[in-house]
């Protein structure tokens, strides 16, 4: 009786300070209200609580504010990562070394000389992640930016057009019902109107549209790949304050991982190679400087050893470094009618180092 | 895009005259501010602030096109995808010709036979569309003084001698190529600011700059300190000029470049190997594993350059009067190597044509 009561009592105080100086009570910790009032820290984080909900009835609800502050168990983290797909590559080696495929909310980097393969590769990847889930894939939709102009439709026609066959003949050989139904949907044609293309030519424009991002993101629902092809480019002329440069970059990473995180969905940015003159030897690194070297998580190199293209695993926090060795392959076609058959397939010896 | 004034992105009036004090007028100021200096110089809230960004990002964010819808577009209009080079090996590999749209490079050793394929091009370029040409004007700026009306004019009269059977024809041509001589990289950069007005005055279909490495070898020496970055800054603003004309206008960009004889000694130059058919060692066959470490070729002009130009071909010598032209970056072909010779007509490949 006496212990309520007095809890009331000093219930009533806080809320009579609360209606006094709001603001000094919401830095009010448990520890010192326990203190000061003589309650225990329990009863003094329900009074608080109880000031808080009043307090923040008022304040308006942020607009992206409802995945800014996730918390979870890695319990179910691990529960949400054992469920989630990976778009795959199609390439098996390279599939293996990224630990299945390109990982959904995170950012993946792909830095590589000029003429490696990496615009091909993001093109493959923005049909690959409409493959149907009874095919192994996960079933979305891409949205490809474009900042230098290596966009090839008809690129894409062919990639797309050699996908379909591909599940076409998966298709025959297991004879399973819901692969018919699937391929009804997945045809030539729905793949290029899912593929949702922006270009921007200037770093205005790329920071414009990524402001926009979640707005798009929030109405394309079943977007799960975001490729910004050549986010160096922008970047690399006109700009002589660093300073901005590097702030301008951090703003953009932050985005792309709430929004990568928001939607679920798969982020991957190209990068150029770039010379730096050591004292007696000169080397290739990834452009932009050490600082962005952070914002990917999963970092992937793409380069050459006397003919063969190589692709390098570099930063990745599940996955053990390793190289692995790939080819991009065009199949003549015959006829006026077959497609180029493109793909990323693995190289004569795939060495896992 | 970016030098939008904020009055048209519609801001309301007032907002506009209290950003203007603080000299934000356009949207590229606008976005380059971080969250807490907008609040402050709006004076808004944080929400406010959000709203303002996506109002701005929208006015200059570029437009949303589906991949089947430029695929529709393109088939429309097939055939003013393409210039065709008339040597038909080497369209059928670039899948029609120079691409419109994207910037291409010719490289090669001196007096290999750039600025006879661009001379070439220029005839190509002003045929009407029914021969494959572009029907349309040429803008050449040639920084060497290497250009010859008289090889035009042979040029076209014997490579197409049923059309050009009348001077009136041959003269007619001529008028329709624009001639710049240009000798400095300030007054090269100026002419290609310029050059938007020019297209749309003389409905211009090819713009040719020959060659873009002599000047900016002749003001830039690489071994000074500081002059890397300045090249770089010079290249890269050109190229992204050059790209936004090929892409607004739909036409093809041809730059030439040169080589430079890189002596190396030991892994640390290997770096600046970009791929390996710049190594133009290496496409003489596969004995030359052992001369790594000496001097190799390279186009010059460095990595950052090689990563702007979408399309590149390596002219170079092999026993002479034969010619090899390699296909060494191309969105859409493999390494590919032709044989040619130089006549009367231009270029004409060897082997079945």
């Amino acid at each position: 009786m006496d212990h309520s009561g007095r809890r009331s009592a000093d219930t009533d105080g806080c809320k009579w300070d609360a209606g006094k100086r709001r603001d000094s009570v919401r830095w009010c910790f448990v520890l010192l209200a326990s203190l000061e009032i003589g309650i225990s820290r329990e009863e003094a984080l329900e009074a608080l609580q109880v000031v808080r909900q009043e307090c923040h009835g008022d304040t308006a609800r942020t607009p992206g504010g409802s995945g800014a502050t996730r918390k979870c168990t890695a319990l179910e983290l691990l529960e949400e990562e054992q469920t989630q797909g990976f778009i795959i590559t199609f390439c098996s080696a390279l599939d293996n070394i990224l630990g299945g495929g390109v990982q959904l909310t995170k950012i993946t980097e792909i830095c590589g000389a000029p003429g490696v393969g990496k615009t091909q590769l993001c093109m493959q990847l923005a049909v690959d992640v409409q493959i149907p889930e009874c095919f192994g894939g996960v079933a979305g939709e891409a949205v490809f930016i474009d900042t230098e102009g290596s966009f090839m439709v008809d690129r894409v026609v062919d990639i797309a057009a050699a996908c379909v066959q591909h599940c076409h003949l998966i298709a025959e050989a297991q004879q399973e019902e819901d692969h018919g139904k699937a391929l009804e949907t997945f045809s030539l044609e729905n793949i290029l109107s899912h593929i949702y293309y922006f270009r921007c030519r200037d770093y205005t424009e790329l920071l414009a549209q990524v402001y926009l991002l979640p707005e798009f993101l929030s109405e394309h629902s079943k977007v799960r790949l975001v490729v910004i092809d050549g986010i160096a480019f922008p970047f690399r002329h006109d700009f002589e304050d660093l300073a901005l440069r590097t702030r301008l970059l951090n703003g953009l990473a932050q985005q792309l991982i709430i929004t990568a995180n928001d939607h679920r969905a798969a982020v991957i940015l190209t990068n150029q190679m770039t010379t730096r003159i050591g004292q007696s030897q000169s080397t290739l690194v990834p452009a932009l400087g050490e600082s962005w070297g952070h914002a990917a998580t999963v970092r992937l190199i793409f380069h050459w050893d006397n003919t063969q293209r190589l692709a390098t695993l570099y930063k990745s926090p599940s996955q053990k470094e390793s190289t692995i060795a790939y080819d991009i392959t065009v199949s003549v076609p015959v006829g006026r009618d077959m497609p180029s058959w493109v793909t990323l397939s693995p190289g004569k010896d795939c060495t896992q180092i | 895009m970016a030098a939008k004034k904020l009055r048209r992105a519609q801001l309301s009036q007032e907002m506009c005259e209290r950003l203007s004090r603080y000299q934000i007028t356009t949207c590229q100021d606008f976005l380059c501010l971080s969250l807490l200096e907008l609040m402050k110089v709006t004076g808004q809230s944080y929400y406010e602030v959000q709203k303002l960004l996506c109002k701005v990002s929208r006015a200059c964010a570029p437009k949303m096109q589906t991949a089947y819808e430029m695929k529709l577009r393109k088939s429309v209009n097939p055939s003013s995808a393409f210039l065709s080079t008339t040597l038909h090996s080497l369209d059928r590999v670039l899948h029609g010709g120079v691409p419109c749209g994207s910037l291409t490079e010719i490289t090669s050793p001196p007096g290999c036979g750039k600025t006879q394929f661009c001379i070439m091009l220029s005839v190509l370029a002003t045929l009407p569309v029914s021969m494959g040409g572009l029907d349309g004007a040429v803008i050449y700026i040639d920084t060497e003084s290497a250009f010859s009306a008289e090889r035009l004019i042979e040029i076209a009269a014997n490579r197409f001698p049923a059309y050009y059977d009348s001077d009136e024809k041959l003269l007619c041509m001529t008028r329709s190529i624009h001639l710049y001589r240009e000798l400095t990289c300030c007054s090269v950069l100026k002419r290609i600011m310029s050059l938007e007005e020019e297209i749309i005055l003389k409905k211009v279909k090819l713009v040719i700059i020959d060659s873009v490495a002599s000047v900016v070898r002749k003001e830039f020496d690489t071994k000074l300190q500081g002059n890397l970055a300045e090249r770089s800054n010079f290249l890269t603003r050109g190229a992204s000029v050059l790209k936004y004309l090929a892409e607004e206008f739909s036409i093809p960009v041809i730059l030439t470049n040169q080589i430079t004889t890189a002596l190396s000694s030991g892994p640390g130059v290997r770096a600046d190997l970009v791929s390996p058919a710049d190594d133009l060692s290496l496409s003489e066959g596969s004995s030359v594993s052992g001369k790594r470490d000496s001097a190799y070729v390279t186009a010059a002009l460095g990595n950052t350059w090689s990563h702007s130009v979408n399309t590149r071909l390596i002219l170079q010598y092999h026993d002479l009067p034969t010619r090899q032209l390699l296909v060494a970056k191309s969105p859409v072909a493999p390494f590919s190597t032709f044989f040619y010779t130089i006549e009367k007509s231009g270029l004409v490949l060897q082997g079945h044509v």
